[in-house]
């Protein structure tokens, strides 16, 4: 119980509040038990080994894993106070709020324009005044507005793999969320395009609550404020980056950390 | 987000998803479901016979009293007509309609004997002896209003005086063929025959002439139980208390033609099956079975009465049968009365009706039943046997026909004559469909394979991308372009060419062995190897097109020699089998053309998605291109090609067009490549436009359907789950 | 050291490689010898060929084309086509090389396309207009330009043809109305005698209009032409009976272009003549386009909702497995299966049916009861519907799951995600299979023949008569016509050069749509091909 304190720290303003999260597949169970808040503007890391239920975790959150078939959860996630697993909430709406971009980077076979637009295209936003300044907006916070600006009518397929990717978050910021969920955004990209994303997401904090999962701890500790670390199902530390990284409270943790599994 | 175009689009959302759910689902359980209405087609084929009892009553006249009784085909009027001659017309339900017509007005006064000589026609015996032959019809009439009544008639055809002889008749038949021959066999009391014919004529004056012609036979030893005269009247057939059955040709000349022991007991009762070529007999013991004349061999003329068909026994002693007039079914019933509807060609017992029946008939066209019971109760019957000649004997087994020597599988639907029995027999049509693909497979199954190796493995990769869109080509060429082409363009060819086309089997293969002997030297040539690699297609063009040329310019020589100069006159001498202009070796190049596609496209693509690094490990151990092929791709992309084979398989089964234009599309059973044959799909389409709805043979078209639809089937489910197999296998390279 | 060369070569399986490309040129043979075969004898067919008068040594004389020559046993055969089967009686001669005394090529000899008894060769000798007044330098101009005088009074014949063919069809419609009041209320329906009134008028312009026709044709009958066949017999024909005329042995290449043009503007224009064999191909092809058409409105969108069901919205399991199954299978059924299936279900089931309901007055004669384009389209459709659900059950499986995941995640319902995401995506593939399929449809021929094709249909299903689209008509087919005068029609020989144009001009149709998809699939190869 004592040690247990000191692994997870309380957060002042929470953005997500996760309580007694279980989540099973079929008869296995993949998450036991997550309690923790998620600071809001801050950008947040979840680190672990392969298969510890670090994605499983964040597709909770806008409810990705609806999609898979017998799949349940329990326990709860509020946003902002309220349960997202409340029947009530609208999992459309809340996927508006909850912006994500994939491990391995996806642009619809259109052209780059119509993918940062994609998400008001289909909230039914169709001025063009209105999509020309979100574009431009979405693609230069993403930092590709330079790079891209003289074919923005040209196929998004043309691009580079950080192109790529740095499209889908322009395409994922263009909604406004409040939440930016990134599942191993580099794990496909070269170190130079890794860096360019690193850059980014620097840049967005502060301004978007990122949520990032990820299993290079490097760019954990280099670009997150808040450090979880899941193992095999269970939050097993949680605290501010500095601190996980440089006095890690569990065995396990530092165990990890510095190298000797995972 | 405005939450009203929210809820719009969900909405929106939901409503499609209903829309699809409940479409998809429509559409694929119509497309399953209405493919097996037409094995609902066929199910009637299977059913037994059926009777519905409309009406019962009892008959105001003694059971025993009546003699014989009918019905009309709408169950609307029945008749009997008892001892005293009376014909008693009653329409139905009773009480509506009644009259009573005397037929024995002038003649003797009580009926000895009465006998059922073709549909609703009856000798009547006179005590006096003298025979009426009586004729009754049911003829529909329509009033203004277009209802329909049916208006019974009697017609007493003719009279006929007592015969000379002293011993009185016991039994008499009289009949009139169709050209208005009359005859008249009597048996007496002597246990002789006398037999009466009147022939008249017209000569060119319109004037008549009549003959007579008075003859008997002499007392058989055994006491005659029995006899039958075929409707054209020429044959007498008689069966005796000892068992024998006996058969005069009583034309001019009367002759004992046959005498069969043919049982060991008596026979009780004798009648012609309708077509008059096959005999019923029933025996003391409840046998009941039927007899045919049959020649004892190829050649000679005489024909000897055989047991064909053995029907479902009676506990007791048949008494009476009674033929339909309109196919080959009976009724028969027993001492204890219980009733059986049997059909001769298929031995089916279609109906088992218990009861102490003592009379029964059939209406004209079968659809009505009529039953006299030992108390008098007549009961009148729709009866339902739309298909008794079908069985799964007569579908796939070998049947033995009237007028023929043996039994045989035979399909022949329709022909000229009324009384012609339709014969369904599916195997030929399955034999012609197995052995079209047989050799449409012989020919298509190595090339397609063989050049589909050729092209994913060793052809250079933009080759591969000029073949398959031609192969592709090649798949959509309609069949009926192809059918046309070999029909009208190759058959003819072939015909003319036979020779040559026989000789390339040996000349291509050995044209080819030569050029790879010598390729051999050739390819020490650095150039040449360089050259070869990935056009050895080309380069082996020539060879073959030589090989060819050298069949053509030997051909007319090796025909000369071996065949004494004409192919298809030796082909017929020497093994008795004709060369037909539209056979298998046609056929083999047109299914062949339509499969190698298919076969080609399906090899290919499993040849290709065998990984890489598979070649790429058997390379690096040494082995060569081929070896590579046969022992690391090959056994990898087996399963892909076994699929491919069968779905090609299912295709070859399947084509119609080809096969309805390129063969002679006669059922026949012969394994010979110079022949041709009918195959299911063709015979569906030959006949369709033939058959009535609802037919037998309508049924028996669609049975060929569901067979096809099998066969396809399982093919293709194996092959579909070969593939899936296949599939889940290389998902992890 | 030669013996080890040997063995390897053998060992290592080289000869097994020739094999193996020896089977490959084989199919490429067979392939390439197809279509050689039809595209020379098609696109021949219309190309002028030479007249040849032969001289024979028994002194006859003989006038024709040259349509095949052969050595048979070591005698050279000329299979020529004489033409004249009016005088003789077959369109056909073999002569023997040996028998032959003499070839040439008289320039002035004709050939005529009529419109009965096919060709005629022959020499122009007089010619009789009493109706024209034409003068030209030669016989033979003279003779042309009264062929090129007549034309407007020939159309004027055809228009008041089809105006006589409209005027029957009103006639038969009220008839049929009649009927209908007459079952229904007996004499006392209102407006019978208005309906007898309308008859009779009909009836009289029908009669004015079969009068005015026979006046103008035989007016047009008058001028005619007398022609001498090769051996010097006399033939007096109409000149409205002549379709075409020519002296091929005198005419210029480009002569012989135009006369090429015409011809193949004549193929895809015009009626059929001579029981099909001759004429143009118009309603075969209006026919089959129209089949194809009528089954692409049923087939495409069910096809397309059940492949889009299967793959997105089912769940997935056994069932989902064994139905996947089931349809891919429908797919190998023989066409003859579905063929027959539509004559018990669509023509005797429904096409019964809506007889008994809505055209009771015509019974017995079956209006949808028989075989007709509809049921002929829907028995193609309900063979192409497996085909389409396949083609887009695969284009939407081989679209990766993570576009879906990341319109998802852009807050998409899953209808916004099919309609603009994957099926935009899945479009190319689907429509690959469908064309294939159409191509596949469009050659098929057995399930057409027991549905409602026919040799000769007396009018097309579409007309200018209301209501306009007539699905209950039978129709004409161009694989059917090659089955037709290929193998049904009286005269094989004389029929071979229009089997071999329709047949050319099938594959032409099923080639391109192949190839159209082919093409389609490549583009979208390549779209994809930059994602990864």
């Amino acid at each position: 119980m004592n040690t247990a304190r000191q692994a997870i720290i309380a957060i002042d303003d929470p953005i997500v509040q996760v309580k007694d999260l279980s989540l099973f597949y079929g008869q296995s169970q993949a998450l036991f038990n997550l309690n923790f808040d998620i600071p809001r503007k801050q950008v947040t890391a979840l680190i672990g080994p392969s298969g510890c239920g670090k994605s499983t975790f964040i597709r909770c959150i806008n409810r990705m894993n609806d999609l898979i078939d017998g799949l349940h959860t329990t326990g709860s996630i509020a946003l902002d106070g309220q349960d997202i697993f409340d029947r009530s909430v609208d999992v459309i709406d809340l996927r508006r709020r909850v912006g994500m971009v994939f491990q391995k980077s996806n642009p619809f076979p259109k052209s780059i324009y119509e993918n940062v637009i994609f998400g008001m295209r289909i909230g039914g936003v169709n001025e063009k005044p209105v999509l020309d300044e979100t574009v431009e907006k979405s693609l230069r916070r993403a930092a590709l507005w330079d790079e891209v600006k003289d074919r923005l009518h040209q196929s998004a397929m043309g691009l580079s793999g950080g192109q790529m990717q740095r499209l889908c978050i322009a395409r994922a910021i263009a909604v406004s969320p409040e939440i930016v969920l990134m599942d191993e955004p580099c794990s496909a990209l070269d170190p130079k395009s890794t860096a360019h994303i690193e850059e980014l997401i620097r840049d967005l904090n502060g301004e978007y609550t990122i949520i990032i999962v990820t299993h290079n701890m490097q760019q954990a500790s280099r670009i997150s404020d808040y450090t979880a670390f899941l193992y095999e199902g269970e939050l097993i530390e949680y605290g501010l980056t500095k601190k996980v990284f440089t006095v890690p409270v569990k065995r396990a943790t530092e165990d990890y950390i510095t190298g000797r599994f995972g | 987000m405005d939450p009203r175009l929210l809820r719009r689009n969900k909405q929106l959302d939901t409503l499609a998803r209903h829309v699809i759910t409940v479409g998809g689902v429509a559409v694929i359980f119509s497309v399953i479901a209405i493919l097996f209405l037409i094995f609902k087609v066929t199910i009637p084929l299977f059913k037994p016979a059926s009777v519905k009892p409309l009406y019962t009553f009892s008959h105001q006249d003694q059971p025993e009293n009546i003699l014989a009784l009918g019905l009309d085909d709408y169950q609307e009027n029945i008749f009997t007509i008892n001892r005293q001659g009376q014909l008693h017309f009653q329409s139905l339900p009773v009480g509506s309609h009644d009259s009573l017509i005397d037929l024995g007005s002038g003649v003797g006064s009580s009926v000895k004997d009465l006998a059922v000589v073709g549909p609703d026609r009856f000798s009547l015996l006179w005590a006096d002896d003298t025979v009426s032959l009586v004729k009754i019809d049911f003829l529909p009439q329509f009033d203004s209003q277009g209802k329909r009544t049916i208006v019974p008639s009697a017609d007493i055809v003719e009279v006929l005086p007592a015969p000379a002889l002293a011993s009185p008749v016991v039994s008499s038949r009289c009949r009139q063929d169709s050209e208005g021959r009359l005859i008249r066999v009597n048996h007496h009391a002597d246990n002789s025959f006398s037999i009466f014919q009147r022939t008249s004529s017209e000569d060119l004056f319109g004037e008549e002439t009549v003959s007579e012609l008075s003859s008997a036979i002499n007392p058989y030893f055994e006491q005659i139980s029995a006899f039958a005269v075929s409707s054209d009247g020429r044959i007498l057939f008689a069966g005796t208390m000892g068992g024998t059955l006996l058969r005069w040709d009583i034309g001019e000349d009367i002759v004992l033609t046959d005498t069969v022991p043919a049982f060991k007991e008596p026979i009780t009762a004798m009648t012609m099956v309708f077509g008059s070529q096959s005999l019923a007999i029933g025996t003391d013991s409840g046998t009941l079975s039927t007899w045919m004349g049959v020649r004892d061999s190829a050649v000679s003329e005489t024909k000897k009465l055989r047991k064909i068909h053995k029907l479902k026994t009676h506990d007791s002693a048949v008494t009476t049968i009674f033929a339909s007039q309109r196919d080959k079914s009976l009724i028969s019933l027993d001492r204890q009365g219980i009733l059986h509807l049997d059909h001769m060609t298929s031995e089916r017992h279609l109906l088992n009706m218990p009861g102490s029946h003592l009379l029964a008939a059939l209406s004209g066209r079968g659809s009505g039943l009529v039953t006299l019971d030992n108390l008098g109760t007549l009961q009148v019957n729709t009866l339902l046997n739309p298909h008794p000649e079908v069985s799964l004997k007569t579908l796939f087994g070998q049947v033995w026909y009237e007028n023929y020597d043996s039994p045989d599988y035979v399909w022949q639907s329709s022909a000229g004559s009324d009384d012609f029995e339709a014969k369904f027999s599916i195997t030929p049509l399955l034999f012609g469909t197995i052995k079209g693909t047989f050799y449409a497979m012989i020919f298509a199954l190595p090339l397609a394979t063989f050049g589909a190796v050729y092209v994913s493995q060793f052809a250079p990769p933009h080759l591969q991308r000029i073949i398959k869109p031609l192969v592709e080509v090649m798949a959509s060429v309609p069949s009926v372009v192809i059918g046309f082409l070999i029909a009208l363009v190759l058959a003819p060819l072939i015909e003319a060419q036979i020779v040559p086309l026989l000789l390339s089997f040996l000349f291509l293969p050995g044209g080819f062995l030569i050029f790879i002997a010598c390729w051999q030297f050739a390819q020490r040539f650095t150039l040449i190897r360089e050259l070869r690699h990935g056009y050895e297609f080309i380069l082996v063009l020539p060879v073959l097109v030589l090989s060819a040329y050298l069949c053509y310019l030997f051909g007319p020589l090796v025909e000369k020699l071996l065949f004494g100069g004409n192919f298809s006159q030796f082909l017929f001498q020497n093994t008795g089998t004709r060369y037909d202009q539209r056979n298998c070796i046609i056929i083999a190049f047109g299914l062949g053309f339509t499969v190698i596609p298919i076969i080609f496209s399906i090899a290919e693509d499993s040849l290709s998605n065998v990984p890489p690094n598979l070649t790429a490990a058997s390379m690096a151990l040494g082995a060569s291109r081929w070896q590579t092929v046969w022992r690391v791709i090959l056994p990898s992309a087996s399963p892909g090609i076994f699929a491919g084979a069968m779905i090609g398989l299912g295709r070859a089964v399947g084509e119609t067009m080809i096969v309805l234009m390129a063969t002679g599309n006669t059922p026949i059973m012969d394994l010979s490549i110079f022949n041709g044959m009918r195959t299911l799909s063709a015979n569906i389409a030959v006949e369709i436009p033939e058959a009535p709805v609802d037919s037998t043979l309508y049924r028996v078209l669609f049975l060929c359907a569901v067979l096809l639809f099998i066969m396809t089937f399982m093919v293709n489910t194996g092959a579909e789950l070969v593939r899936e197999r296949l599939r889940k296998k290389y998902a992890r390279y | 050291m030669k013996k080890i060369i040997r063995n390897k070569y053998w060992q290592e399986g080289e000869p097994f490689v020739w094999g193996s490309a020896a089977a490959l040129t084989l199919i490429l043979i067979l392939t390439f010898s197809l279509l050689f075969v039809i595209f020379r004898n098609g696109i021949a067919v219309y190309w002028p060929s030479s007249l040849v008068s032969f001289e024979m040594n028994d002194g006859s004389l003989h006038l024709g084309e040259i349509v095949q020559d052969a050595d048979q046993s070591g005698l050279h055969r000329y299979q020529v086509k004489i033409a004249n089967r009016d005088l003789y009686g077959l369109d056909f001669k073999w002569l023997d090389n040996t028998d032959i005394k003499n070839m040439s090529f008289p320039v002035e000899a004709v050939l005529l396309e009529r419109q009965e008894y096919g060709n005629f060769h022959g020499f122009l000798t007089t010619l009789n207009l009493p109706t024209l007044n034409i003068e030209e330098d030669s016989l033979w101009l003279r003779f042309k330009s009264a062929l090129e005088a007549l034309g407007p009074d020939i159309a004027k014949i055809d228009e008041t043809q089809s105006e006589l063919n409209a005027l029957n069809y009103r006639l038969e419609a009220v008839d049929a109305q009649i009927a209908d009041r007459l079952s229904q209320g007996g004499a006392v329906a209102p407006d019978l005698t208005v309906l007898h009134d309308k008859k009779v008028a009909l009836h009289q312009q029908f009669e004015e209009l079969v009068a005015r026709l026979q006046d103008l044709e035989s007016t047009l009958q008058q001028n005619n032409a007398v022609f001498i066949d090769a051996s010097g017999q006399e033939k007096v024909i109409a000149l409205t009976a002549i379709v075409r005329a020519y002296q091929p042995n005198s005419m210029s290449v480009l002569g012989k272009t135009g006369l090429y043009i015409s011809k193949v503007w004549e193929l895809f224009f015009s009626e059929p003549r001579e029981s099909n064999t001759e004429g143009g191909l118009f309603p075969a092809i209006f026919g089959t386009i129209m089949l194809i058409f009528i089954m692409s409105i049923f087939s495409f969108p069910l096809g397309v909702l059940a492949g889009i069901y299967l793959r997105e919205y089912a769940k997935a399991g056994f069932l989902v497995r064994l139905v996947r199954i089931a349809v891919n299978n429908l797919a190998g059924i023989p066409s003859i299966v579905y063929g027959i299936f539509g004559l018990a279900f669509f023509v005797y089931g429904i096409g019964s049916s809506i007889d008994q309901v809505f055209f009771s007055q015509h019974l017995p004669a079956p209006t949808f009861g028989t075989g007709g384009i509809l049921w002929a389209s829907l028995t193609l459709g309900l063979l192409t519907v497996p085909v389409v659900i396949v083609s887009t059950e695969e284009a939407l499986g081989a679209i990766p799951s993570g576009l879906r995941e990341s319109s998802f995640a852009l807050g998409s319902t899953k209808f916004q995600t099919l309609t603009r995401i994957l099926l935009p995506m899945a479009s190319p593939g689907i429509m690959t299979g469908f064309i294939l399929a159409m191509a596949r449809a469009a050659g098929e021929v057995a399930p057409l023949m027991i549905t409602g094709v026919v040799k000769l249909a007396p009018s097309l299903p579409l007309d200018g008569n209301f209501p306009f689209f007539h699905l209950d008509r039978k129709f004409m087919h161009l694989g059917f016509h090659i089955y037709d005068i290929g193998f049904q029609s009286p005269n094989v020989e004389a029929a071979k050069p229009m089997v071999f144009v329709t047949t050319l001009l099938l594959l032409a149709i099923v080639i391109a749509m192949t190839s159209s998809a082919i093409v389609l699939r490549n583009k979208m190869k390549k779209k994809f091909a930059v994602t990864h």
